[in-house]
């Protein structure tokens, strides 16, 4: 009798619309480029272009805020299922990122002892991390085939206790959270977490739970088991610090000039 | 839900069923599923895990692919929404939907059965689907359809276990973490004698596979086929042929879209090997879409050995060579010029094309490798039976039927993976027991009962002290032996008289008394015992008479032309060759210098005994001749130096001209000698890349400008023409017509068939039968029509060489304990006397050094030569030079390796992987180390294959440790198994 074939899945056509290594190098060279090229020029330029406040460098910030947040915004269209592509929306995610951060770089016209220049340090490590992540991770990856073995033996009969009593308390969990879905392929989604933040946080600790005895992050190598964690965990630090910045600015620009005259566009000068 | 989430799936769940039992390692699983998904270096869907036990003999293998678990964690992981990863509600397939996966790797970090893979390149998680396109086509998957072990199976999962425990199978608990894994693993049968379990707490060897080297293979060897999409990778027709690289001779298929060719499988129609086929099959693809290859004649333009040449067209190259052969020919004679040839060469070719060229030229010193792997045994072989070909086959019927299966220095999991895995799989079927007697625990000791670790180059004295126990005790077939074995009762009193017993033999071979008594009484009482024969045996000194002990073993045991019993050393010469009319053959005045090329160096070096001026090498012989200090001064020392080759090596630096040559689909050929006595046909397909050309058509063109075209004839660059009219003149082939071999859909016939309409025979020499071409009754086709071990005539043969036909002991010259051994009275530089065994070959004459006499041995170790050296085959994707070229295999195994016990390692601080210097009295190279503990600890194993030259990962020939001065005088067979070593640690 013949076997089915699948009925989901891929259909062996591939149509993915990769960032390669190769245009990744060269956006981020180009980059590093204007970066240097202008950092150069900084001390010739005309005060205008010196002063971070200064409209057309505001501008400038403004514009590559905007591209930071299409940025973030790939980590809300990738949980969603909203926008398309993810691997398109990836490609913009690096893309944007990385003009972004060459516009605010710019902005802070070498103003680096002061708190602001904490985010310049929080978004370059951001780019670092995210091209080391692209460029050299993936061979790492990729020899992670066949390394792990510890699941081909029976186990500890003491963990299979404990993951038995993890995936009975997932499942009751589930029955609440999510009664359609099926504990086998469920992981929380943002719609779980705004409807049902308490019992989403419940389940989302349950899988870590169950992450851990199954030792995952410990199966692999520091770096390609945190990478991810570090970079999203600087990338809210960075968000977190942009919204501080823009709103000081905007609010109490009078503080931030601490007496100087205020050159930026804001709505109050306290 | 239930605690076994599997219970849990769907009835129509697929799974592989994986037997740990049958799966030999060879990763022909991991080629196949890169050709059929287009994966590039470092890319998996599956792989091949070698385990090795840290502390006792002991090897396993685990092939690992994604388990289609019930829970799947990678799923899980995946934090795309909707998932990047799916699982088919019907079939419990777990798939990766690549359109959507943006290549965190989170599903890599997840899978606990390090199952996921990765497309570095293209940033994307890939995995098994099951080959969802084939299942869809209603095609098993790529794995499974190849896999020579006969390891992997699809099927319904619930089917598939049913199966299993019907046939008493243990199925192996590997849920760990309760995900309810959809892949059965049959746990490695029960043995009592079995220590060792590498798969629970067994290391891989950090040089398989090493990500730390796939750097060199670098972005080029993605080229077409490997990662182009699949709709450009689609067969559109599929061609059936052979492989021409291994003495398995699978039969395959050539899946072509237009005219490039896209894949090589096994092919399924062939009744033997019914689709089954090794890893090197399959990476030939690489071969001939390879950057590497050579496209131009090209003639030297700086000093030899540099490397340096300029492009020429072939009118220029062969007007020029055929010119300074004919300068060759007028001033030192037509003997002057060797030929050189072997198995990148072909047998059509070398029995064809160079054999009509070499007649009518007039020089005798024409050879292949054979001096090198099996001269000793085919001389054996022709002396004992009357013919070099092995009477049995592999089918259910003949070797199948076997109840014991005794391998001795033949490692056949890794030589010829297939033939192994029918091995194998009738042994786990019809519960018959192996034993391997071998160095090393090798792939083919990890399936056996019993491992016997016995010394090197010793195996004569296993076998007479075998033969004097079941004597002794009356074991033997007395009725065989009297019908059918000459001269039984001689060999008896001499090895009786010598008092070559158990005991005697137990020191010198490293093995106890009990234990050869043991595997003797099992030889004598099976009813049916295959004793498998190869290089562990012939690539000695004393091949000649291992070989023929180990047949007077089988005879007396009335293992000899019966189905199920045999001496069976691998591959049966292919009874083939063309001959040029009588009136048109030079006849040379001298002798061929000796019978092995290595023999020849003397005569290129100094002239002696005559001097050799011109060298065509169709092979690589600055990597396989022992002393490569002295080839490459004999090859600098030549006037002409012709290299004919697929890709440049070592010898190409010092040829004047390269010739780039074709191979198997490119030409049009037959595959190698193989056990099975198949001649397996390949049709000529495609064009050859650039200016490259057959063989054939080479010496055509060249024999053209010396004046042999009335015989080299144009017409004969058809090959397949070629062989119908020239090649297949011999009764036991002449019915291998063209058409025959195109009568059927995998392209073989087995031989003798002496006409187109004859029927194949699986078994030969059966008790009533006549032998092919012989009179009415002779069983066998020697002059007494009986297996003859021992006649007047035989000895007075063995005399004129100061030897004797009588089964004396001797060892090699290098040894940890002095054994006798066997002395060259006559060196190359002098004419020798002729030999008794080869027409028209001057020999040496030997004698039998007895240790107390002299102990060369005790001399080398006094200087710290303290360990044995062990040469050998490489792991089955690799073979000799070849596969060095195919990026795959060299991302399997990339770098040469010398295997050593932990004990030795220990002692001399080295660690595993790291780059030692191994040496011997005749040289030094350099390896990595690989601590194994399946190896005797005064022992080490390197491989053979690597060149300095090769492409990915060069290392120095293992033949410069080798010696050309330790050889048979009857075989001329170089002993390249048994040499004493010192391994160095080098400064980290």
């Amino acid at each position: 009798m013949p076997l089915p074939a699948s009925t989901t899945g891929a259909t062996g056509t591939v149509h993915r619309r990769d960032l390669g290594n190769r245009a990744l190098g060269v956006m981020v060279g180009v980059a590093a480029a204007v970066l240097a090229a202008w950092a150069l020029a900084l001390p010739a330029l005309p005060s205008p272009l010196r002063e971070p406040g200064a409209p057309l460098l505001q501008s400038m910030a403004i514009a590559g805020s905007l591209l930071l947040l299409v940025s973030v915004a790939f980590v809300a269209v990738k949980r969603t299922g909203r926008g398309g592509s993810p691997v398109t929306w990836f490609a913009a995610h690096v893309t944007c990122a990385t003009l972004g951060t060459v516009l605010v770089v710019i902005h802070a016209s070498g103003r680096l002892g002061r708190p602001p220049a904490l985010l310049l340090v929080g978004l370059l490590a951001l780019v670092v991390l995210g091209v080391w992540a692209r460029l050299r991770l993936p061979a790492r990856i990729a020899s992670t085939f066949g390394t792990k073995r510890r699941a081909f033996a029976p186990g500890s009969a003491v963990v299979r206790a404990r993951l038995a009593a993890v995936l009975a308390e997932k499942q009751a969990l589930l029955a609440e959270l999510d009664p359609d879905a099926s504990e086998a392929t469920f992981s929380v989604t943002p719609r779980h977490w705004l409807r049902r933040p308490r019992l989403a946080r419940a389940y989302a600790r349950l899988a870590a739970t169950e992450a851990r005895l199954m030792g995952q992050r410990a199966s692999v190598g520091p770096a390609q088991a945190w990478w991810r964690a570090l970079h999203i965990g600087v990338a809210a630090l960075v968000v977190l610090g942009l919204l501080v910045h823009v709103a000081t600015v905007t609010f109490f620009a009078g503080w931030v000039a601490d007496g100087r005259a205020i050159h930026w566009w804001h709505l109050t000068a306290w | 839900m239930s605690a076994d989430p599997s219970h849990a799936a769907p009835a129509g769940r697929l799974a592989l069923l994986i037997d740990l039992e049958r799966c030999i390692g060879c990763k022909s699983c991991e080629v196949a599923c890169k050709q059929e998904h287009g994966l590039g270096p470092g890319e998996y869907r599956n792989r091949v895990v070698w385990l090795a036990d840290p502390e006792r003999p002991g090897l396993d293998f685990l092939p690992v692919a994604c388990q289609h678990c019930a829970r799947p964690a990678c799923l899980r992981a995946c934090p795309v929404n909707p998932k990047a990863i799916t699982k088919d509600a019907e079939t419990g397939v777990v798939r990766v939907d690549e359109d959507r996966c943006t290549g965190c790797g989170e599903c890599v970090v997840a899978c606990p059965y390090g199952a996921m893979g990765y497309d570095s390149r293209d940033h994307h998680a890939v995995k098994c689907d099951l080959c969802a396109e084939r299942r869809a086509a209603g095609r098993d998957t790529a794995c499974a359809s190849v896999c020579p072990g006969h390891a992997i199976q699809l099927g319904r999962r619930d089917e598939l276990l049913t199966t299993a425990l019907a046939q008493g199978r243990e199925v192996r608990d590997h849920d760990a973490f309760l995900l309810g894994p959809a892949t059965l693993y049959l746990d490695r049968v029960h043995r009592p004698e079995r220590r060792s379990w590498p798969l629970d707490r067994g290391t891989a060897p950090v040089l398989v596979d090493d990500p730390s080297r796939r750097g060199a293979l670098g972005e080029s060897p993605t080229a077409y086929p490997y990662r182009a999409p699949r709709a450009a990778r689609e067969a559109e027709r599929v061609e059936p042929g052979g492989c021409n690289i291994c003495f398995n001779c699978c039969s395959t298929q050539f899946h072509f879209h237009g005219d490039r060719l896209v894949r090589i499988t096994g092919n399924p129609d062939d009744p033997v090997l019914k689709g089954k086929v090794c890893p090197k099959s399959q990476l030939t693809v690489q071969l001939y879409a390879s950057e590497h290859r050579l496209t131009r004649p090209l003639m030297r333009i700086g000093p030899r050995g540099e490397g340096r040449f300029e492009p020429v067209s072939w009118e220029t190259a062969l007007d020029a060579i055929a010119e300074r052969l004919r300068a060759v020919r007028e001033r030192h004679g037509p003997e002057t010029l060797g030929i050189f040839s072997g198995t990148r060469t072909g047998l059509l070719t070398n029995r064809g094309y160079i054999r009509l060229f070499s007649q009518l030229w007039g020089t005798p010193n024409v050879q292949s490798t054979e001096p090198f792997c099996s001269s000793g045994k085919n001389l054996a072989y022709t002396l004992t039976q009357g013919t070099s070909v092995s009477g049995n086959s592999y089918t259910e019927s003949d070797i199948g039927s076997a109840a014991l299966y005794v391998y001795v220095g033949d490692n056949q999991a890794e030589t010829r993976p297939v033939y192994f895995g029918m091995v194998n799989d009738w042994r786990i079927r019809n519960g018959a027991r192996m034993v391997v007697v071998d160095p090393r625990h090798t792939v083919t000791a990890s399936k056996a009962d019993r491992w016997l670790p016995i010394r090197t180059g010793t195996d004569l004295a296993l076998a007479l002290a075998m033969i004097h126990h079941i004597l002794t005790r009356g074991l033997e077939d007395r009725a065989f032996c009297a019908r059918w074995v000459l001269g039984w009762e001689d060999w008896r009193d001499f090895v009786a008289a010598r008092g070559y017993t158990p005991d005697w033999a137990a020191p010198i071979t490293g093995l106890a008394a009990a234990d050869i008594r043991w595997l003797a009484e099992q030889i004598a009482t099976a009813d049916g015992c295959v004793i498998f024969g190869s290089r562990g045996l012939n690539q000695h000194t004393n091949s000649l008479q291992t070989n023929r002990a180990f047949m007077f073993l089988a005879a007396i045991t009335g293992n000899w032309g019966r189905p199920g019993g045999a001496y069976f050393n691998m591959s049966a010469s292919v009874p083939i060759g063309a001959d040029a009319p009588a009136e048109r053959r030079v006849k040379p005045t001298r002798p061929m210098v000796r019978q092995s090329p290595t023999g020849w160096l003397r005569a290129m070096i100094d002239g002696r005994p005559y001097p050799m001026k011109a060298l065509i090498a169709c092979n690589n012989p600055l990597a396989q001749w022992p002393d490569q200090d002295a080839a490459r001064e004999a090859l600098s020392a030549l006037d002409l130096l012709v290299h004919i080759d697929l890709f440049p090596n070592e010898t190409s630096a010092y040829a004047d001209f390269v010739l780039p040559a074709a191979t198997g689909i490119e030409k049009g050929e037959i595959g190698r000698a193989n056990d099975d006595r198949r001649i397996v046909w390949i049709d000529r397909m495609v064009e050859p890349p650039g200016e490259a050309r057959p063989d054939g058509w080479i010496w055509i063109e060249l024999g053209k400008r010396l004046g042999f075209d009335d015989v080299l004839e144009e017409r004969f660059k058809d090959s397949a023409l070629f062989w119908d009219e020239r090649l297949i003149g011999d009764p036991q082939v002449r019915g291998i017509t063209q058409r025959r071999l195109h009568s059927v859909p995998y392209r073989w016939v087995r031989f003798p068939v002496e006409s187109e309409d004859a029927p194949e025979r699986d078994t030969l020499y059966l008790e009533g039968t006549t032998a092919i071409g012989q009179p009415e009754g002779k069983r066998f086709p020697t002059a007494s029509g009986k297996l003859e071990f021992f006649t007047e005539a035989l000895e007075a043969r063995f005399a004129k060489l100061g030897l004797s036909a009588l089964p004396e002991f001797y060892g090699e010259r290098e040894h940890l304990v002095d054994l006798p051994w066997l002395e060259l009275l006559d060196a190359d530089d002098t004419p020798g006397v002729p030999s008794p065994f080869y027409a028209g070959v001057a020999s040496s004459r030997g004698r039998i050094v007895q240790p107390r006499e002299e102990a060369p041995g005790a001399r080398l170790r006094a200087q710290g030569y303290d360990t044995e050296l062990v040469t050998g085959r490489a792991p089955a994707p690799q073979f000799h030079g070849w596969t060095h070229y195919a990026w795959q295999a060299q991302e399997m195994w990339p770098d040469l390796f010398v295997q050593i016990h932990p004990e030795k390692a220990a002692a001399l601080g080295i660690e595993d992987g790291e780059r030692v210097r191994i040496e011997t009295a005749h040289g030094a190279i350099e390896a990595r180390a690989w601590i194994y503990a399946g190896i005797r600890p005064t022992a080490v194993f390197v491989p053979i294959g690597w060149g300095e030259r090769q492409p990915f990962h060069p290392w120095r020939s293992v033949n410069f440790l080798t010696d050309a001065s330790q050889r048979d005088p009857t075989a001329d067979q170089t002993n390249l198994k048994s040499l004493l070593c010192r391994v160095v640690r080098l400064e980290r």
